[in-house]
């Protein structure tokens, strides 16, 4: 078979075409990281494509900063049908006013119907004040969306107590809806190697940034959390064998090192890091027990965390019944290929 | 120097329960608590306040406004006894304000009073996670913003920020006037002074005085209370399953371990 005929059949029909539209469109405000198109954009172009499909719209995509005119391609294969391009020095850096600037020119002017940002620094800074300036709603850290068809409407779910339940909230009559996806939320989009189109050049009139960056705040320590409030815990007990372990896995995870009763009688830890509901109860994000057996008050202090990791050799640890991913394996044999895998 | 910070509520999440199951969410016990980056905003404006450059006490003055529409000024007394000068309570907020709404009822206030020198509110809030309040708000005053902020330092006509970024912990500085936003858990608040605690309850002394009450209605048309967004339900997670194991070789179980700590931890 001619796979070079097939090859060039393909190009030909996925060649885009932009056509002259009388506004709309769902538009997604790309975040570049280290040169390159972040991931949570090409997220947000595959859920924007999925919109659009059903809007009966197009998708576009706008970039800023210096010398990233080459990543347009990235956002085509993505699925964008347009892509608009404000290369200019003076938006180097992420600075609101000059950003701020070149999109409320072109929202004004393309008036778009749904607008996506990461929720990134960038969205965070950038999607609340253009939504104030243009009269849009705004739903922040969305991680589902669905479409009212009938009104042409967005309807977003966001977490609430940091995902407890989702809240879903739509915005019916002012234009155009705002919205910061949440990384790793929605599926990376298929990348289409043969879409391809032109990127149209804005032109960028620089305003200077009110916010100046004067330098590194030398010797600023933020404040200690509270055990009770750490994001990440590693906690030991008496069959991790090796509090070391323990420590280099709670560096690896940016987290804090705690432990159960044993670890305290084998004069690992402080009376103030044992886990328990005598001692700290803890809500985590990620709580990773390491040898613990998890008696009864242990268990019920880690209760409310959101995602256990427990490593015990014992297949009938009580701890076992709590967590969410069991590993039955000695921890001094595990740690450490777990650490290596963390990097 | 005029401090203005935006202070709200939140229930407290330790008296309720979420039944995924049931799709219900269970209030076992209704206790509303400052939202905890608000609160360091507030200890923000204070220190602000306490620092050498507005030793005159004069030219400091903290002045606190609700967030969003509270039922009752509980906030604002604690905010008062905590160690802020006045206190505006809005009379007549929609109950359903979103912050596109409370943003223009908030700057009218700012202009009202007005003006000052330096908004602070909190970065995000705790239940909804939403940070749009204080870009809007700086939006509708006109003025730069800085969000996120870990320590804020305000002298003459200038404020300085520590925010943190990727590598580290950087200076911001802007012009005065300016809105910034206050990270949760970024600074030690202080407690309420009890005397002042007690005065503000019972209504005695000054600082009872300093509690006022404005009109929405006289500071922004009702055509512009319409809040922006409307709830159109809510979505359960699937329910917890605990207790899945891990199988295989020991380098099997340490990279499903290792994928699922990446996802969460990655953040």
């Amino acid at each position: 078979m001619d796979t070079s005929y097939l090859d060039l059949l393909m190009a030909q029909q996925e060649e885009v075409a932009e056509e002259a539209t009388g506004g709309g469109g769902v538009w997604v405000v790309a975040d570049v990281a280290d040169g390159a198109v972040a991931s949570v954009t090409l997220e947000a172009i595959g859920t924007a494509r999925t919109l659009a499909d059903s809007l009966g719209a197009y998708v576009y995509g706008v970039l800023l900063g210096e010398g990233i005119t080459d990543l347009a391609p990235t956002l085509y294969q993505a699925g964008a049908d347009g892509v608009r391009v404000a290369d200019h020095p003076a938006l180097a850096q992420l600075a609101l006013e000059p950003y701020q600037k070149v999109l409320a020119d072109l929202f004004e002017a393309e008036q778009p119907e749904v607008v996506i940002f990461g929720a990134t620094a960038q969205g965070q800074e950038l999607a609340p004040r253009l939504a104030q300036a243009l009269g849009g709603g705004l739903i922040e850290h969305v991680t589902a969306v669905s479409l009212d068809e009938s009104t042409r409407t967005v309807q977003a779910a966001f977490p609430i107590y940091g995902g407890e339940y989702f809240e879903i909230v739509a915005c019916p009559e002012a234009r155009p809806q705002f919205l910061t996806i949440e990384p790793d939320a929605f599926p990376a989009p298929f990348i289409d190697s043969y879409r391809k189109g032109e990127p149209t050049l804005l032109d960028v009139e620089p305003v200077a940034p009110s916010v100046r960056v004067v330098g590194e705040a030398e010797g600023f320590e933020p404040p200690v959390v509270p055990l009770a409030q750490a994001p990440v815990i590693v906690a030991a007990g008496r069959q991790a064998g090796d509090l070391e372990l323990v420590k280099q896995l709670a560096t690896a995870l940016d987290g804090r090192v705690a432990g159960d009763r044993g670890a305290r009688d084998a004069g690992w830890i402080e009376a103030e890091q044992i886990v328990d509901v005598r001692g700290v109860t803890v809500a985590p994000e990620v709580y990773v027990a390491v040898g613990i057996r998890g008696d009864t008050f242990h268990n019920a202090a880690i209760e409310e965390a959101q995602f256990i990791l427990a490593i015990h050799p014992d297949p009938d640890a009580p701890i076992f019944e709590m967590a969410d991913l069991c590993l039955e394996a000695e921890p001094q044999e595990i740690v450490p290929v777990l650490l290596e895998l963390l990097g | 120097m005029r401090v203005v910070v935006i202070l709200g509520r939140v229930l407290d999440p330790g008296g309720i329960t979420v039944n995924r199951r049931v799709g219900r969410i269970f209030i076992n016990r209704e206790k509303y608590i400052l939202q905890p980056a608000d609160r360091c905003a507030l200890e923000a404006a204070l220190r602000i306040k306490d620092s050498a450059d507005c030793s005159n006490p004069t030219d400091a003055e903290v002045i606190a406004l609700p967030r969003g529409p509270l039922p009752d000024d509980d906030v604002l007394r604690q905010a008062l006894a905590t160690g802020a000068d006045r206190a505006v309570y809005l009379v007549g907020s929609p109950a359903q304000a979103d912050d596109a709404v409370m943003a223009r009822v908030l700057a009218a206030t700012v202009e009202q009073l007005g003006g000052a020198d330096l908004v602070l509110t909190g970065a995000t809030t705790l239940d909804t996670g939403q940070s749009q309040l204080g870009p809007r708000l700086a939006e509708a005053l006109g003025w730069p913003q800085i969000v996120d902020a870990w320590a804020v330092r305000a002298a003459g006509e200038r404020v300085e920020v520590v925010c943190q970024n990727k590598t580290g912990y950087v200076i911001h500085d802007a012009d005065l006037p300016a809105v910034v936003t206050v990270t949760p858990g970024s600074l030690k608040p202080r407690y309420p002074d009890g005397v002042r605690l007690v005065n503000v309850y019972k209504g005695v002394g000054e600082i009872a005085a300093a509690l006022e009450q404005w009109e929405v209605a006289d500071l922004v048309d009702a055509e512009f209370l319409k809040p922006l967004l409307e709830q159109r339900g809510r979505d359960f997670p699937p329910m917890r399953e605990r207790g899945a194991r891990a199988s295989g070789t020991v380098d099997e179980m340490a990279q499903a371990a290792a994928d699922a700590l990446y996802r969460r931890v990655s953040r």
